[in-house]
């Protein structure tokens, strides 16, 4: 996977199937069902039962409005995928008012992903990974993945602006490095 | 006690007032394994407008302790700040501060 900068936004490319199915997931973790999704996504606020009751009338259904609205916002940019020039991998822009959206929405994937794994924090450690199942190995790479994108939409890693989003052309485009290769890049620590 | 000291004392009381203050509310983010700290970091920033300096120091206080009292005040302003950083998927609550 690379990343560059354009006018419109941020280009994420040379994104294999993984990676796409991985991206695809994120809206449908925002609005999951699932009760520790719901737990984690829309947390028990309050210590007074009469206090958190009160929460749940009046907050809790605006944030959830908030995410059903963000999951829609996140899947219009996923139907614009496409096809990196020959290779069998595919791009993505997240334009620049979608960024703030796009920064929530990876975060409450990688959180569903973390508690619909049973996972904890010592697997996201180095040596944690050969500790977890298969299942849970599949779900940290996930979240590194998403983690990876993340990074860049925070800023976490130098990428040169390459003008408009017209002038990129796929087919020319170096996938050994002529953008920046984030496989070379060191990740930051997650809080 | 002295008459003068007692008539001071029922002055006092009587002027005292009737009602009591609310008391503040604590905005308090707690630790998780899997958000990103500079996206804590840059959710401070963004939702109590603070300086990136002040936000760092919270988010690591957040990951070092386990926990961060960020913002202390008035109840409804609270419940909107945990409001906001809740939409960003902070682990957050709200307690009243005791007396």
């Amino acid at each position: 996977m690379w990343a560059g900068r354009v006018d419109e936004g941020y280009v994420f490319g040379g994104l294999s199937a993984g990676c796409v199915e991985t991206l695809k997931g994120v809206p449908m973790l925002l609005e999951s069902a699932d009760v520790r999704v719901r737990e984690r996504l829309l947390p028990e606020t309050c210590t007074d039962g009469d206090d958190e009751e009160h929460w749940r009338r009046h907050a809790v259904p605006e944030l959830e409005r908030l995410f059903a609205s963000r999951a829609q916002l996140v899947r219009r940019d996923l139907a614009g995928l496409r096809k990196l020039g020959k290779s069998d991998t595919q791009l993505l822009l997240i334009p620049n008012q979608h960024v703030n959206a796009w920064l929530a929405a990876l975060n409450a994937a990688r959180l569903a992903l973390y508690v619909l794994n049973d996972l904890k924090a010592s697997h996201l450690e180095a040596d944690g990974f050969a500790a977890a199942t298969a299942k849970q190995q599949e779900a940290i790479l996930r979240i590194h993945v998403l983690a990876e994108v993340q990074s860049v939409l925070l800023g976490d890693y130098e990428i040169e602006s390459g003008g408009p989003m017209e002038s990129l052309d796929p087919d020319r485009i170096d996938l050994d490095g002529d953008l920046d290769d984030l496989d070379d890049v060191t990740r930051p620590d997650p809080e | 006690m002295s008459a003068r000291a007692a008539t001071k004392e029922a002055t006092e009381t009587k002027t005292a007032p009737k009602t009591s203050l609310a008391p503040p509310w604590n905005v308090i983010v707690h630790d998780d394994p899997v958000t990103l700290m500079t996206y804590v970091t840059k959710v401070f920033m963004q939702v109590f407008g603070y300086p990136q300096e002040r936000a760092h120091r919270l988010m690591m206080e957040v990951h070092k302790s386990g926990r961060s009292v960020v913002w202390t005040g008035a109840r409804e302003q609270a419940e909107l700040y945990v409001q906001k950083l809740q939409a960003h998927h902070l682990l957050t609550s709200l307690e009243v501060v005791d007396a």
